[in-house]
């Protein structure tokens, strides 16, 4: 499992590169992306661009990664794949996580 | 060749109209054979029903067949092969309004609470629930939602409708 990341100014930016959280991968995942965040001063900017599907159980990961985030640091989701925001949207933990789309500069308004 | 008559099934000419795309699969409970099969049923089903709906149909089938691996009895699928993994039974057709399925298996018997309705699990900040959001999903985006058990068998039957009603 493999994870971008870049250290910008601002924040890190973290690129998952998994096509599909779900049950199969959700423990290592979680594992994997909490070591790399755990570690960061800035805010968490998660690139979800490449994830064409996740179940209950990576929704369940990602909120234990956000749960172990230091204190006052926030995680932004970005450019979530319709399959991803609907379980978010369901769930309503699209309350809970800043969901953005990719850049600032390229929006995309409903 | 010639054609022997009476090999030929007879179908109702209602039926014969119109031909349904459907899939039919048995498959262990295990989480990367769920993937695989989820693979197949959206290779299967693409192009012929909406995104929108296939996306649907596949957040429910994983949730319910991973359901059935996650609560599987201890030790199985082990190499030495002592605990059989339970087997589930998969059927799609696509019908007028939706996409009809049905699964069974042979693993544990479903809680009650899984199939009564229910809401979402609280959202405390401090807090936040990592789990109970799958029958939650379930419930929320099939209809005629259904389940027996039988013989050791878990039998569950419900629709993904094409429009989601009420849904933006």
């Amino acid at each position: 499992m493999q994870f971008i990341v870049e250290d910008v100014v601002t924040h890190l930016a973290v690129k998952v590169t998994e096509p599909r959280i779900d049950a199969a991968i959700a423990t290592p995942f979680k594992d994997k992306l909490r070591e790399i965040v755990v570690k960061s001063r800035k805010p968490i900017h998660l690139d979800m661009a490449s994830v064409d599907f996740m179940d209950s159980s990576g929704l369940g990961a990602m909120i234990a990664v956000r749960k172990s985030l230091p204190q006052n640091l926030g995680m932004v989701l970005c450019a979530l794949t319709p399959n991803v925001e609907r379980v978010f949207r369901l769930t309503r933990m699209d309350s809970v996580f800043d969901i953005r789309p990719l850049t600032a500069q390229k929006e995309h308004r409903e | 060749m010639t054609p022997i008559e009476r090999s030929e099934p007879k179908r109702s000419t209602r039926a014969s109209a119109q031909v349904q795309p459907m899939f039919h699969r048995v498959l262990s409970a295990q989480p990367e054979t769920v993937r695989d099969t989820l693979q197949d049923v959206r290779r299967r089903f693409q192009g012929e029903v909406s995104d929108d709906t296939l996306g649907r149909l596949e957040l429910v089938l994983a949730e319910v067949m991973n359901n059935v691996a996650e609560h599987a009895p201890a030790g199985a699928g082990a190499p030495d092969d002592s605990v059989r993994l339970p087997v589930i039974h998969l059927c799609i057709v696509r019908h007028t309004n939706g996409l009809a399925c049905a699964l069974t298996d042979d693993g544990v018997s479903l809680p009650d609470e899984c199939i009564l309705p229910r809401s979402l699990p609280a959202l405390v900040m401090d807090d936040l629930p990592e789990g109970g959001f799958g029958w939650f999903l379930i419930q929320d985006l099939t209809q005629a939602l259904c389940y027996y058990r039988e013989s050791q068998r878990n039998y569950l039957a419900f629709s993904i409708p094409f429009a989601q009603s009420g849904a933006a």
